[in-house]
């Protein structure tokens, strides 16, 4: 029995279903691909897949990934092949082959976040984040609610590209399975405070690091 | 493409992906490379849509055909709803997002009448005038199909023509006679003449209507050499047809997400309230290789974990424990569970279950209808107490122990002593699970859900007048008292405002179109779903357009009653509904079709015998 990770992207239309959706496609595709895939014993067999950290809807990634286990052993090539055809449009598997780093090893995720609207309000968003020494949020999970300083949070901020209309900057969050930060916090943040429209925003989740910011593949 | 706008509204509605397309399995072609381009419209939610069998039906044999495209459209729940109309966003096709307007036809599916308000949503957001008579030319040709075109009049003057019975060839035959008038550029009322001389086609408008004082019809006069009646299309070698077997695999939850196969069409059984039962006559059963090939394939190009062997009585296949001996042999390695959704209590048997149970286990629903045996016999329902004793222990043997019934109140000839009865029937089969030593482990629970009655044109009950609100809600709290004492069955039943409006459309004519049209300009919709249904808004509109409700829900209807479908022939005549109603009347029975022919007249649509009686 050996643990494949498969990576994937999760771009376009497909950034419109959730995680919980995205796990049933992915057992429909394992099912379609016909790959040895490895069951569960129980009196419910399935399929046992972990996803290495969940997306939010709506935004898209190129570094998505999960795991699941085969019963024989089988080269990337083989697996992608078996994939092809299996995916609604928007999930583009991108590699598979045994995990190269633990789940647990996710510090950081970087995102590159592209805002649209009038481009003096889009700057001075970013200018006034920048200057101030504490951005305060909250910050609301199943438990409870808290005050967060994105200051403390956000790492490695830069503006990367401009248009007439539009700047994307690129960004550090903390990421993996023990704290995790959404990047819609920031942009709700602009919304109330600068009057710029969330659902203009493009996230695209580009990489996953370790906490020494090394970029894990 | 999504378009920017596009997409900031779709971050801003629930469940998205109901408005993206893109799955797994959906039809994208070159819009220069087809003649006929064929919206799909299911006036209700994409989940509810989805499920549906028909449209996947309907889908691939207009997809086949290389000339034409067929394209899926669903009614935008109410968020979307308000977006669209703010940022004027036309209502577009999920495959390539293009409005309504552009399409060639447009094809809706009426499902259930509660859906009638949605027709008139899906035009309005494509900016597509209401009324058939409004219309020229650049319109997209709006066609109906689906079981309520039985008694659309309701709807009669939105459409341009109605496909009547079973639309696998029917809807093909309408795009290419489309194509043919498209290219020789000609009017409208040459298309509708053209499209009139298929067989199942209907054209309201062809049809003109004279009402008595009284408000009943007067007379029906075909114009146009339309046909008198209108004969409802029909499959006649339906072993051999296939069915779909690559169909679209949401990417979002739905109603039944699994995969379906329609194992057969039509129903022996002629239980009398059933609509389904009658219009889909007569009886057909698909070829029990083909079924199990085809449902291999279907697994195979979905990834679906479920298969359901769908039909109105699927233990009424001949050959039922042969396919499933056939399936067994791939779906349990294949770890494929088989769903068989519409089993019969009087021939259910030990290997059915432990054939269905063997992946996984759930729940077992089976429909009584009725509570005592004298209204189980009013209704046709062929089945007695001691069958109802066997299978619940049967289900219980079989480890299940939550067991789901179906009960109607309302019914024709009914008492307070029938509804008592659901609850003793109820109360015998909780009995019947700890009197015995074998009994599953954990606490049974029983649920009853009860229905109100609703009459439906092409049934023996179709000149019953309906049980008012009154009435029916008397029998519900009396129904609740009677199950007060067992905490473990549960009852649940259905609005009694919903079943009123139900019955007002299921019999009513062409001069409702107008309440519906009010009802949706002041913001009535997704009447179907309870937390949109205002009934008081449709009450209001009656009134407003001077049309009195209990007259199409609460009236008894006479026999020599012109009524608004007697000019369309679904196959069962008119002689053969009064004669079951008169013996429902007298508490007798009628055999299944398959056991002795009736005379229900759906022979001569079929244009031969149904069955080979003397072969037992």
């Amino acid at each position: 029995m050996n643990t494949i990770r498969i990576k994937f992207q999760k771009v376009g239309l497909a950034s419109f279903f959730s995680h919980l959706d995205l796990q049933k496609i992915m057992m429909r595709a394992l099912k379609k691909s016909k790959l040895p895939v490895w069951y569960s014993m129980g009196y419910n067999p399935h399929i046992y897949m972990t996803f290495t950290l969940p997306l939010s809807l709506g935004h898209e990634s190129i570094c998505e990934s999960f795991d699941f286990r085969l019963n024989e052993e089988l080269t990337e090539n083989e697996i992608m092949e078996a994939m092809k055809g299996t995916l609604p449009e928007g999930i583009i598997i991108t590699g598979a082959s045994a995990p190269e780093y633990d789940v647990s090893e996710i510090k950081y995720a970087e995102y590159h976040i592209t805002m649209h609207g009038n481009k003096e309000v889009l700057e001075k968003a970013l200018m006034d984040y920048d200057n101030n020494s504490e951005i305060l949020v909250t910050k609301t999970t199943k438990r409870s609610s808290k005050e967060v300083n994105l200051k403390n949070e956000i790492i490695n901020m830069k503006i990367i590209e401009e248009s007439e209309d539009s700047i994307c900057f690129s960004a550090l969050y903390p990421a993996g399975n023990t704290y995790n930060l959404n990047p819609s916090l920031l942009l709700e943040y602009f919304k109330n405070n600068y009057g710029i429209d969330t659902n203009s925003f493009n996230v695209l989740r580009v990489h996953l690091l370790n906490e020494n910011l090394n970029i894990l593949q | 493409m999504i378009d920017n706008k596009l997409k900031s509204i779709l971050l801003s509605v629930q469940k998205p992906a109901r408005y993206t397309g893109g799955e797994l399995g959906c039809v994208i072609k070159n819009k220069d490379e087809v003649d006929v381009r064929f919206a799909f419209c299911f006036p209700d939610t994409y989940e509810i849509g989805m499920s549906h069998l028909g449209l996947k039906v309907i889908y691939e044999s207009l997809n086949n055909e290389k000339n034409i495209w067929c394209e899926r459209c669903f009614a935008p729940w109410i968020d979307m709803h308000q977006k669209m109309k703010e940022n004027n966003i036309p209502l577009y096709t999920l495959e390539s997002k293009t409005p309504l307007r552009q399409m060639d036809i447009i094809g809706f599916t009426l499902q259930y009448e509660m859906s009638y308000t949605n027709i008139l949503q899906m035009l309005d957001l494509s900016g597509i005038p209401f009324y058939s008579k409004d219309r020229d030319e650049s319109y997209p040709l709006i066609i109906a199909g689906g079981p309520c075109t039985c008694n659309a009049e309701p709807v009669a003057d939105f459409f341009d023509i109605m496909a009547l019975g079973e639309g696998e060839y029917l809807d093909v035959q309408i795009c290419n006679v489309y194509d043919k008038w498209k290219k020789e550029g000609k009017t409208k009322i040459e298309l509708l003449k053209e499209l009139s001389k298929l067989e199942g086609i209907y054209v309201p408008s062809f049809y003109d209507i004279e009402y008595n004082e009284d408000n009943t019809i007067k007379a029906v006069t075909p114009l146009h050499d339309a046909p008198l009646p209108c004969n409802k299309a029909i499959i006649r070698e339906f072993g051999n047809l296939h069915f779909p077997t690559n169909i679209v695999v949401p990417n979002i939850d739905i109603v039944h997400n699994r995969a379906m196969v329609e194992v057969l069409r039509g129903c022996v059984r002629g239980c009398r309230f059933c609509q389904a039962g009658f219009i889909y006559r007569p009886f057909r059963e698909r070829d029990v290789d083909l079924i199990n090939e085809g449902a291999m394939d279907l697994c195979q190009n979905t990834g679906y974990e479920e298969i359901s062997l769908t039909s109105l009585s699927t233990s009424d296949h001949p050959k039922l424990e042969e396919l499933l001996d056939k399936m067994d042999s791939w779906t349990h390695e294949e770890k494929v569970n088989i769903a068989l959704p519409s089993l019969r209590i009087d021939n259910f048997s030990e290997s059915l279950i432990e054939k269905t149970t063997k992946v996984r286990k759930s729940g077992l629903t089976f429909a009584p209808e009725a509570g005592t045996q004298r209204l189980r016999d009013i209704i046709n329902k062929n089945i007695n107490q001691d069958e109802i004793d066997k299978t619940a222990k049967l289900a219980f043997e079989g480890g299940y122990t939550h067991v789901k019934l179906y009960f109607m109140m309302g019914l024709p000839g009914e008492t307070m002593e029938d509804i008592k009865g659901i609850a003793d029937t109820a109360n015998h089969i909780m009995d019947i699970f700890y009197s015995m030593p074998n009994r599953p482990k954990g606490k049974p629970e029983i649920s009853i859900s009860v229905a109100s009655f609703v009459p439906k044109p092409y049934t023996p009950f179709q000149f019953f007048g309906q049980n008012d609100m009154e009435l029916i809600k008397k029998k519900q709290e009396y129904l609740l008292e009677c199950c007060k004492s067992n905490k473990r069955i549960k009852v649940s039943y259905s609005n009694a405002d919903m079943s009123f409006l139900e019955a007002v459309f299921a019999r009513g004519d062409r001069r409702q179109a107008k309440v519906i049209e009010t009802v949706y300009k002041k913001g009535g919709m997704f009447d179907g779903w309870y937390e949109c249904f205002d009934y008081n808004l449709w009450v209001e509109s009656f009134k407003e357009n001077n049309i009195d409700m209990s007259f199409y829900a609460s009236r008894f209807r006479c026999y020599d009653e012109i009524n608004p479908w007697d000019h369309i022939n679904y196959g069962v005549t008119k002689e053969f509904l009064i004669r079951e109603y008169e013996r429902s009347l007298k508490c007798i029975t009628t055999k299944p079709c398959n056991i002795e022919c009736n005379n229900c007249g759906a022979n001569k649509i079929l244009r031969r015998a149904c069955f080979e009686y003397n072969k037992n």
